[in-house]
């Protein structure tokens, strides 16, 4: 469709502009673009109208014409939001139209970001676009990871307050059902749970962001509901025996034992099941043990990191080896 | 600078260990040769990044004059645009990752001078674009003006500021307290409060504390184990938990650890075993994985992440700024 607009009567009062890639300094640029014809055009009238700041119909057509050439042309997705407000236009038949944008690209980020532009307009949506955890969940179906999805989901969860709503555990349960490492959902069970709240300001745990918190504030809550917490710790072994080499679970556990004030000696008894003799099931349960004992048998805690760095995770020798000089110096 | 991939694959092995200087440095400069490629109008977004990360990547092959500076200085000023920033090619609106670049692409090869000579408004009108994309409620910095905000911003704030001497146009104890909510319980960072720890943008996090001389902010016996526990058994690194391993992260999460003096804490041959695998040594460049298809990004980063190991034939990176140390010596010397 070259020449599309060029023939097109509704754009017959638009003049194009051309590309200006700093050729008429005089200097050959190093990196001279070759583009395609269609795209060439589009975007010459894309400059046009953007140059007379037009608010149109037909601005906005062009608009999903080059996103449907190139979504990651990022000066086009500002344009287009300006003139989705401007006209007073329909954002959720916008938001059902970028779903299926952002499913054919996986990888893109400026569409997550047009998205949340849209979304967080309190005028259009007072509360969350009913559909909105669906198409999440279609993506995650995609790609149950994927960074974009998740950062604009916690910032649904903060924009809309929904840290106790059913639907956002539930989520994280199917998922990690799914994926019992997917520890971009532990994450977010992780934030829903003892993530700071709207008297805060947000952050990774609650006193991150405050310059004046002693490293032991930071994750600790001050008011603690000790059921959900026993409710947490009980879901986090289920998941560690279902993979006990996985990562995500123990951390998950350790954050929400810190976040209580309870120690990490309560779990002794169900962390030793997984280091009975030679065999040892789980790597993260013999440093949760050395961390155990680094309170009052160092030499017991020595022989689990050394077994760390011996036989469990030797490619990280240097770093075992610094564990084991640290508990000589604290004795 | 193109960054169309290919047409190479990363076809090194584990017994081939040596490092194809002169076949990179070919594979560099013919980039721009490969215009009658579809791909190569669709990573017109990322032009300016790509010059930046060919020449620094020539820097450190040793072969700084393989880019003709003199059309280099013409490409970057031809970004450029009224508000100072620039970007990602000519005609295109100015962004803050297109402006780090053009800042460290003129800073490599010693030709700030020229902003005040033919660019617009001098390196002050630069530091203003950057400024005002200061969130001056939390200290975020945004992209552009369409107001994204991430780490990655942030620390390109810092890093282009401080290399033009300007850091003092913006107000850094608030964007220090920004990157300490981006920390999580792990001890590493995300790309905003509360999203998980990244390897990217720990460096971003990191890089920007460094800059702002914060270092005693981070914990880094924590992060120090998280970033050491992304090395996998083939050696290679990976960016989160339970991903795999891609050769560019030998430079995320191994300038994070030198940063924090941990670099000893992981297998450095093992990692430079992995990332010569993902080299092409037929026709040069770097892929993420052994098999894959070679790029410009990978190539910058994967011999960036060598050159951190002290792998001979290397120049010295520096860790902070990802551009030659010799380079930062000679900056900050002024």
């Amino acid at each position: 469709m070259a020449e599309g607009y060029a023939n097109d009567t509704e754009w017959a009062n638009v003049t194009p502009i051309e590309l200006d890639d700093g050729s008429e300094s005089g200097a050959m640029p190093l990196a001279t673009i070759a583009y395609p014809p269609e795209y060439l055009e589009a975007t010459s009238y894309l400059r046009a109208v953007m140059a007379a700041n037009e608010m149109s119909e037909r601005a906005l057509k062009l608009t999903k014409d080059v996103i449907s050439m190139n979504p990651a042309h990022y000066t086009v997705w500002i344009y287009r939001a300006r003139i989705l407000f401007a006209l007073d236009k329909d954002l959720v038949e916008e938001l059902n139209w970028l779903n299926g944008v952002s499913l054919k690209y996986l990888k893109n980020y400026q569409i997550w970001h047009h998205r949340q532009v849209l979304v967080s307009s309190r005028t259009h949506f007072p509360t969350m676009p009913t559909k909105e955890p669906d198409f999440l969940m279609e993506m995650f179906a995609q790609d149950s990871k994927n960074y974009h999805v998740w950062t604009y989901r916690h910032w649904l969860v903060r924009h809309f307050k929904l840290w106790d709503s059913p639907r956002e555990i539930e989520d994280v349960e199917t998922l990690i059902k799914a994926d019992v490492r997917n520890n971009s959902a532990w994450n977010h069970r992780y934030m829903l749970r003892f993530g700071p709240r709207d008297d805060e300001p947000d952050a990774g745990m609650v006193n991150a962001g405050k310059s004046q918190s002693k490293p032991e504030e930071k994750g600790r809550l001050p008011v603690v509901d000790e059921d959900l917490v026993d409710e947490d710790l009980k879901y986090a072994q289920k998941q560690i025996l279902r993979a006990p080499e996985n990562r995500s679970p123990w951390w998950y556990a350790r954050g929400a034992l810190h976040a209580a004030g309870r120690s990490l000696g309560e779990w002794e008894e169900f962390v030793a099941k997984f280091v009975e003799g030679d065999e040892v099931k789980s790597s993260h349960a013999v440093e949760w043990l050395a961390d155990v004992y680094a309170e009052a048998e160092k030499t017991k805690a020595v022989e689990m990191l050394t077994m760390l760095k011996d036989k469990y995770d030797p490619i990280r020798k240097n770093y075992w080896d610094y564990r084991i000089r640290m508990l000589g110096q604290v004795a | 600078m193109a960054l169309v991939s290919g047409p190479g694959r990363a076809g090194g092995t584990s017994s081939d260990q040596e490092l194809h200087i002169l076949k990179h440095v070919t594979y560099i400069k013919n980039l721009d040769t490969r215009k009658e490629e579809l791909e190569y109008w669709l990573t017109e977004h990322l032009r300016l990044n790509g010059v930046y990360w060919g020449l620094t990547a020539l820097h450190l092959l040793g072969h700084p004059d393989a880019l003709p500076r003199e059309e280099t200085i013409d490409f970057v000023l031809s970004c450029q645009k009224e508000n100072g920033g620039f970007g990602a090619a000519p005609g295109h609106d100015a962004h803050m990752l297109y402006t780090v670049s053009a800042v460290q692409i003129l800073v490599t090869i010693d030709a700030v001078d020229e902003l005040e000579k033919r660019g617009r408004g001098g390196k002050q009108r630069v530091g203003s674009f950057i400024a005002s994309m200061q969130n001056n409620e939390d200290g975020s910095f945004m992209g552009d003006q369409w107001g994204e905000t991430d780490t990655r911003f942030l620390y390109g704030a810092l890093n282009a500021l401080s290399l033009l001497g300007l850091l003092d146009m913006v107000d850094l104890p608030k964007a220090v307290s920004y990157v300490q909510s981006c920390e999580n319980f792990d001890g590493a960072y995300g790309v905003t409060p509360g999203a998980e720890s990244h390897s990217g943008q720990v460096f971003t996090c990191v890089g920007a504390l460094a800059i702002a001389g914060r270092l005693d902010l981070v914990n880094r016996d924590r992060l120090g184990a998280w970033l050491s526990e992304r090395q996998i058994d083939k050696g290679g690194f990976n960016g989160r938990p339970e991903k795999l391993p891609d050769a560019c992260y030998a430079w995320w999460v191994g300038s994070s650890l030198a940063m924090i003096d941990r670099l000893h804490w992981i297998d450095g041959k093992k990692l430079a075993s992995f990332v010569l695998q993902c080299q092409d040594p037929e026709a040069g460049g770097f892929a993420d994985r052994p098999g894959n298809m070679v790029d410009v990004y990978h190539t910058h980063f994967g011999i960036a992440g060598l050159s951190l190991l002290g792998v001979e034939g290397l120049q010295e990176v520096d860790p902070i700024y990802c551009m030659p140390k010799a380079v930062i010596a000679r900056c900050f010397a002024r």
